[in-house]
């Protein structure tokens, strides 16, 4: 019987019964016929009728009023899923006759999907063992002499020896009249160990593994060995995906009033401006009065210390527009207005992370400043509860 | 009237701007063998008798699905078209002047582009057999396959 994506036509219609639903077929009353084409086809009807499924397969589709045909290959493949029923559908590979939409709802609802069984291959002990000495790293085992006993119990278990000397390893059945160490444990835990199923430490705690002897050594023989891969194993699908930070160059020309901020920030000072109009204070200052529309020439100090009056408690945080790296939350803007600025103005700045639970409407902060400021804004670090 | 200078300056700085890109499924297979196996891979559409590169999903002529349709290519081809990057930027993988070529490898029907090296930008031209130069230092990008050179 041909095989296609691990399964075979016949597979599908065998494993119906087992996969139908009846609870879920109660009102439904359909005859399927089946044709699939091609090596491995054949003819089949599925009769679903008050919650029993009949199964058949047949010379010809005789009665059927709905009928899907197909080749074989894109029969299997639709079924698991490895081609896509629209796909088969426009490609005219996949033809229904009948009501085509009533299969793609009914029988998802009546039938378990169809699943390839995999072919269970028993690891064998022997098999593990056979590619002891091809897993050997004679640099690691440099110098070491030991012989280990393996007592595997249980069903094709055994006994068998290892023998590290002069940088080879030969594994023997049976035990050496001299054994560094004795480790007994059921061949499938030992199997399992060497897969990777099985913690060897956990194995060990838990009583699933006897050692007799030199315990050290039995914990190093696992250094001298390459990992044994299971031949059988199927590779995870590795799909990559990259991460990339762009960072488009930026300048920012201070002019001669942000620039005059700046220079206060080295000196460790707040220079906003004041308007010579309203008399509110400008927190980083600006040449023109927002409000008044007049220019703006007295600058004064304001603070250091200052008063909060909102904040925000960030956790979704967006990321540093610098770094372009996450930043750590919760963080707290803080909205603080400064001893001599009008209320207003509030200056906005970071809270100090350990503030973070304190922190409350009306809280008296400083500023904590670099301990070189050079004239950006990288010079106050953050403000901190008095 | 005349401003006071004395506190302008240029502040320097940048706008990080974190990305990421899902290569899809074809992609990473498309890029795992380039790394791992060295190898260039595209895929077929039996229909048309056409041969993609970079592989996609659909055969774009018949929109036929051929993603499982891989085909293993050779790494010689040829130079179908050019051009030569004459500007350094930050986000360009070469100091200029190098040559931005459009490869046809053997036996395909799309164009791969790439860098080609080893050729004086004066001498490049359409037609000339290139064969690929794979990466020693892999970063799961196209740049595994670094570069084109003349055969």
């Amino acid at each position: 019987m041909a095989e296609y994506f691990g399964a075979t036509v016949a597979d599908i219609f065998n494993t119906m019964p087992k996969r139908f639903k009846p609870e879920e077929a109660k009102d439904v009353d359909i005859l399927i016929g089946y044709e699939a084409t091609g090596e491995g086809g054949g003819m089949w009807t599925a009769h679903i009728k008050h919650g029993t499924l009949t199964v058949s397969k047949v010379e010809e589709l005789k009665g059927c009023k709905t009928t899907v045909h197909a080749d074989a290959e894109t029969f299997v493949g639709v079924t698991l899923g490895k081609i896509t029923a629209i796909d088969a559908l426009t490609s005219q590979k996949l033809r229904v006759v009948g009501d085509p939409r009533l299969l793609m709802t009914l029988l998802p609802k009546v039938f378990v999907p169809f699943t390839v069984i995999p072919k269970k291959k028993e690891i064998n002990v022997r098999d593990i063992l056979a590619t002891t000495e091809s897993r050997f790293r004679p640099d690691k085992a440099e110098g070491v002499a030991m012989n280990v006993g393996y007592d595997l119990t249980g069903a094709g278990g055994g006994q068998w020896t290892l023998q590290i000397k002069d940088g080879q390893c030969k594994v023997r059945e049976g035990f050496a009249d001299v054994l560094t160490v004795k480790l007994i444990m059921d061949a499938g835990v030992y199997a399992g160990m060497m897969l990777g199923t099985i913690d060897g430490t956990a194995a060990f705690t838990s009583g699933q593994v006897r050692i007799e002897g030199d315990m050290m050594a039995a914990a190093a023989t696992g250094r001298f060995f390459h990992k044994y891969a299971d031949p059988g194993a199927q590779e995870a699908e590795e799909l990559i995906c990259l991460r990339v930070t762009n960072a488009i160059d930026q300048r920012f020309a201070s002019g001669p009033v942000m620039g005059k901020w700046f220079a206060g920030l080295r000196e460790k000072k707040f220079l906003a401006n004041k308007c010579p109009e309203c008399g509110r204070t400008q927190i980083p200052p600006r040449e023109i009065c927002a409000i008044c529309r007049v220019r703006v020439t007295e600058f004064v100090e304001l603070g250091p210390a200052g008063t909060v009056t909102n904040y925000d408690l960030v956790y979704f945080a967006s990321p540093d527009p610098l770094t372009g790296a996450g930043r750590d939350t919760p963080y707290a803007p803080i909205y603080v207005v400064l001893d001599g600025s009008t209320e207003s103005e509030a200056f906005a700045f970071e809270l100090k992370k350990e503030d973070l639970s304190r922190i409350k409407v009306g809280a008296r902060v400083r500023p904590v400043w670099a301990e070189k400021p050079t004239g950006s804004f990288r010079d106050l670090i953050y403000f901190e509860m008095e | 009237m005349k401003e006071d200078t004395t506190n302008c300056f240029v502040l320097e700085g940048k706008m990080a701007l974190p990305n990421q890109y899902f290569v899809g499924r074809l992609g990473s297979q498309f890029i795992i063998g380039l790394r791992d196996k060295k190898k260039i891979t595209g895929v077929r559409c039996e229909k048309c008798s056409k041969t993609f590169i970079p592989p996609r999903e659909y055969c774009e002529l018949c929109w036929t699905k051929i993603a499982d349709k891989r085909v293993d290519l050779g790494n010689e081809g040829e130079l179908v078209n050019y051009t030569i990057v004459r500007y350094n930027d930050k986000h360009l993988p070469k100091k200029a002047p190098y040559v931005l070529g459009q490869i046809k490898l053997t036996g395909t029907d799309t164009p791969l582009t790439h860098i080609v090296t080893g050729v004086d930008p004066k001498d490049v031209r359409v037609g000339m057999k290139v064969k690929a130069v794979f990466a020693e230092k892999t970063t799961n990008t196209i740049m595994d396959l670094d570069h084109f050179e003349p055969v």
